[in-house]
């Protein structure tokens, strides 16, 4: 963060891409300088901007050494014109804004990870994190599931990483030639695992239809709303509590937020 | 004390063209374009490196005749843009370089006014560095130097030879009363955060066009947009107010938004003058300045929720 003025980039570029699924492409990211643009911690947000476009808020998805990784849909103008880029361009980069995932209040505890889509992208960091401190957390659990094969975001942790490490639990909605893993909705799937919400929290992340029967599910099972947390969307301008628009309440997604247990959001406006 | 006669009102504001850029606030707009302008360059971007590099945010300027309401405004925007939180450099800046010259209101200036309901005062301003208050008898003001930036005002007029002791037969005029007397509880902002699902929002947003006029005129409302402007090789990254009565204020790329109904929006409006800012800041964000009320075109008016307060 530029100390002297929150609302200024860094200047950076693009030292890599990778193709997600048709419209979601990961882009790491470092400053002209060859630095990271700062360390954030896990769930956190940074702005980032291309020249002569403009600026939008994302998740971090992972970080390195010396670069920071965000992945993103093609939903509109800006990440239109993000998609455009290439490696060695430049972009700005501002942040880190917001809180982040609990990692402290975590610890000891199993750690069930819920995805859909593009969800999976704020879910990563604490995943990253979780693995990178893995005597900290009991059992690690991902279950993520989206529409086809071809929407499955960071096949390489899918696939190969995380089967390894953790509980890799991966589903799509319809059957699809080659596909001999699990066929089916995700809030039903965690269900059918039966996972115990004994000493266990639930990190859920993706489209709200998904977030709300996942919900359904987890309560059912016998979750407690202060174990499950998920990060919240708004559209931001400044990140910094200022611009007003991603309040809820008296609360800004851009500082309070963007994470939450559903215990938090409960005393909310339901203005999300 | 001070005190300036009334005829050499005009030559005290002209003294101090010399040291300030002096901004004198007209009745319609409040005088916080000064302080956070309508539209102002963050930032200048290489569009090939992406390098940027602030704007500058203006030179010293002198705010002259600022309502007393509009001066507890200003510290409000104090609070949002400084003093909690991040800093806003580019407020942080002006701020700095402003002095603020209010003038305590004789009259009330207008039907709408309800500072005093609101906790304030046609006659206080302590977020001003000089106040310019009536003598009873009309011939001139009292002047209170609230500051050190006070004291440079001080320094100008007396080398000047504008101002002197006040004669000991005068006093400052009684404080005026507000016309419009709104009730506002202690607890306002945790009852109207109660009663959020309760029906009355939308009967009070019910005429309402969502043309933001209430938000222009409002000296406490600081949302604000950001966009770019390119110049060839460059862009310039501005700030602009914006509306939270518009629903593009709001709206996300993929389609939804929170606040897509105008009872919502206004809901969000009335609860951050009257309760929001309260449990962030410690303070109330609407003034009572009444321009809202009088430029509505459809006639809405903000009291309205702070009287219903009693009834909650
Ligand atoms: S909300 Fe209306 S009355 Fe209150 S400060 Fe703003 S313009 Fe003035
Ligand atoms: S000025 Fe009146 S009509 Fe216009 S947005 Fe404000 S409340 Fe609605
Ligand atoms: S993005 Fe501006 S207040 Fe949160």
């Amino acid at each position: 963060m530029n100390a002297a003025n929150p609302l200024l980039p860094a200047a950076c570029r693009i030292i890599g891409i990778t193709d997600e699924t048709p419209d979601v492409k990961t882009f790491r990211l470092q400053t002209q300088g060859g630095a990271k643009p700062f360390a954030p911690m896990p769930g956190q947000l940074a702005m980032i901007s291309v020249p002569g476009a403009g600026e939008a808020m994302f998740s971090i998805t992972a970080q390195g050494e010396d670069w920071i990784e965000s992945s993103i849909k093609r939903v509109g103008a800006l990440t239109e014109a993000l998609h455009e880029l290439s490696e060695g361009d430049a972009v700005g980069v501002r942040g880190p804004y917001g809180n982040h995932f609990p990692v402290d209040a975590l610890k000891g505890k199993d750690l069930l990870f819920v995805g859909g889509g593009i969800g999976l992208a704020p879910i990563r960091s604490l995943i990253r994190y979780a693995l990178e401190h893995r005597e900290d957390y009991g059992k690690l659990d991902v279950l993520y599931g989206s529409r086809t094969t071809a929407d499955l975001v960071f096949k390489e942790d899918l696939f190969g990483n995380w089967p390894q490490r953790m509980g890799t639990h991966i589903t799509i909605d319809v059957p699809e030639d080659g596909w001999d893993g699990h066929v089916g909705f995700v809030p039903a799937y965690i269900e059918e695992k039966g996972f115990s919400p004994k000493g266990r929290a639930c990190i859920l992340c993706g489209p709200p239809i998904m977030i709300r029967l996942s919900l359904a599910s987890l309560y059912k099972m016998g979750f407690e709303k202060e174990n499950i947390i998920t990060t919240l969307e708004m559209r931001m301008k400044c990140g910094i509590g200022k611009c007003g628009r991603c309040n809820i309440g008296s609360k800004y997604v851009c500082l309070d937020g963007p994470v939450f247990s559903m215990a938090e959001l409960d005393e909310l406006p339901p203005e999300h | 004390m001070m005190y300036l006669l009334k005829e050499n009102f005009d030559k005290a504001r002209e003294a101090l063209a010399g040291a300030y850029a002096v901004v004198v606030p007209d009745e319609v707009l409040p005088p916080k374009d000064a302080l956070f302008p309508r539209s102002e360059t963050l930032y200048e971007t290489d569009r090939r490196t992406g390098e940027a590099r602030a704007a500058g945010a203006g030179g010293k300027t002198l705010l002259f005749g600022v309502r007393p309401c509009d001066a507890r405004a200003i510290g409000n925007l104090d609070a949002a843009f400084l003093e909690s939180g991040y800093v806003d450099a580019n407020y942080a800046q002006r701020r700095e370089n402003a002095t603020i010259v209010a003038l305590a209101c004789a009259q009330i200036p207008s039907p709408a006014c309800f500072c005093d309901s609101m906790g304030g005062s046609p006659h206080e301003a302590p977020e001003a560095d000089v106040v310019l208050t009536e003598a009873a008898d009309g011939s001139g003001y009292a002047l209170d130097f609230q500051s050190e930036k006070g004291s440079a005002v001080a320094e100008i007029w007396k080398a000047a030879d504008l101002i002197g002791p006040m004669p000991a037969h005068l006093e400052k005029a009684p404080a005026p009363t507000c016309t419009l007397k709104v009730n506002k509880v202690p607890d306002l902002a945790q009852k109207l955060t109660a009663a959020f699902e309760d029906g009355l929002w939308e009967r009070l947003a019910e005429a309402c066009l969502g043309c933001g006029c209430c938000t222009y005129v409002c000296p406490t409302c600081y949302c604000f947009d950001i966009g770019l402007e390119n110049r060839g090789g460059t862009a310039d990254t501005f700030r602009c107010w914006d509306s939270c009565m518009f629903p593009g204020y709001t709206q996300m790329a993929g389609g939804h938004n929170p606040r897509w109904s105008k009872t919502q929006r206004l809901r969000n409006r009335y609860l951050h003058k009257l309760a929001y800012f309260d449990e962030r800041y410690g303070r109330t964000l609407c003034v009572g300045c009444g321009r809202c009320i009088c430029r509505c075109p459809q006639g809405l008016d903000i009291t309205r929720a702070v009287e219903w307060g009693e009834r909650l």
